[in-house]
């Protein structure tokens, strides 16, 4: 069986641990394991240098403010923009039978496992049971602005930021999106932050296995280290040239 | 109960074909499934949709599905009012949350009757 294969009955989650690197690199690759994948694919990752993401929806011209020099990305993903400084990001990519029908049922899976991972680095934070959903034309612009129902928050405000996009063809796939805030960004510092409650450079390692761990446990998978396959890492650098460093398409909306 | 006069994607988009045009939305089942939606982008009059790939997206709760085409053709009419009025999918996703028209050339080969979808329906979840 070759790197990003699948076989019957696989119950692997490949899990791919990459260093920092740009943004525009990063989104390329999270698009290439949706378009190529078929095991499960849970990717860890960090961005080099610090950048901004918009969500799909998003107008480039609203972050028209932002210091200059700011690298700015499009997210396939949908919610707000976030300022991705020192945090612990994950892209999982998998069927989408592979998470509960529901869309809010999956994000409470995904997130009552970080919540789980979080709390035994001393971080004390919660899923809202409650709150408000998702307004039609969000007032703020900032995906950590205003918490919302599933959100994983602490008593200073929201911590994880989540997103997905589904496609149904040629398979039914997901791509979730998970920005955990180890220190606070400089564009967003209102956010909750790992530092706010433990040492972020001690805890990070605990909590990039922990979540490992966790998410895998969560799909009922087996986690299994692995490298992006040669023909994933082709398509990315195609994507990465064509769309994610492209300013045009970040300014398309 | 769905109408019997609609085909459906297993992807969860349904058309009416009266007289060559296809009127084009999603079912109740997707709609349900989805929830929140907070946001709908469709493509202008005039463009050209194709069986099978994606003629619009919507996003609920931060998730970005794309909507895929049962047929291929121009779009001639366009539910401009559905963006501001999403709640119409979950109220009337068969009636007034019609998405597009499209003036028939081709049709899906994969495109099953009502019984078959609800089946369908059942057997996802």
């Amino acid at each position: 069986m070759t790197a990003g294969g699948a076989a019957a009955g696989d119950r692997r989650l490949r899990v791919l641990v990459d260093g920092p690197a740009p943004a525009s690199w990063n989104m390329a690759l999270d698009e290439a394991l949706l378009e190529l994948g078929t095991t499960p694919v849970l990717r860890l990752y960090a961005w080099a240098p610090h950048a901004v993401s918009l969500g799909w929806f998003q107008a480039a011209a609203d972050f028209a403010d932002l210091p200059p020099g700011t690298p700015v990305v499009r997210r396939l993903t949908g919610g707000g923009a976030i300022h991705h400084g020192d945090e612990l990001t994950f892209a999982l990519v998998c069927d989408a039978a592979c998470l509960p029908t529901e869309i809010a049922s999956g994000y409470r899976l995904l997130h009552d496992a970080a919540v789980a991972v979080l709390q035994a680095v001393g971080v004390p934070c919660r899923r809202l049971e409650h709150g408000a959903a998702p307004a039609a034309r969000p007032g703020e612009r900032w995906c950590f602005a205003e918490p919302g129902r599933d959100d994983v928050v602490t008593a200073r405000g929201k911590l994880l930021g989540s997103a997905q996009r589904r496609v149904r063809r040629p398979r039914a796939r997901v791509l979730h999106h998970g920005s955990l805030v180890l220190r606070r960004p400089s564009l967003t510092p209102f956010v909750a932050a790992v530092a706010d409650h433990t040492d972020p450079d001690r805890a990070a390692p605990t909590l990039r296995s922990g979540l490992v761990r966790a998410i895998a446990a969560a799909l009922d998978l087996v986690s299994t280290p692995d490298l992006p396959t040669a023909a994933e890492r082709a398509l990315a650098a195609r994507l990465q040239q064509q769309r994610y460093a492209d300013s045009g398409f970040t300014a398309r909306r | 109960m769905r109408p019997t006069d609609c085909k459906f994607l297993k992807s969860h988009e349904w058309c009416r074909i009266e007289n060559g045009i296809a009127t084009i939305g999603i079912s109740d089942h997707a709609v349900s499934h989805l929830s929140d939606l907070v946001f709908l982008d469709l493509p202008a009059k005039g463009a050209s949709v194709t069986v099978g790939e994606s003629f619009g997206e919507i996003e609920s709760v931060k998730a970005v599905s794309s909507l895929y085409a049962p047929v291929s053709g121009e779009v001639v009419d366009v539910n401009s009012k559905l963006p501001d009025n999403l709640e119409w999918l979950a109220q009337e996703p068969f009636g007034k949350a019609w998405m597009i028209k499209v003036r028939v050339t081709t049709k899906s080969p994969d495109l099953i009757d009502t019984a078959a979808y609800d089946a369908h329906c059942k057997a996802e979840g």
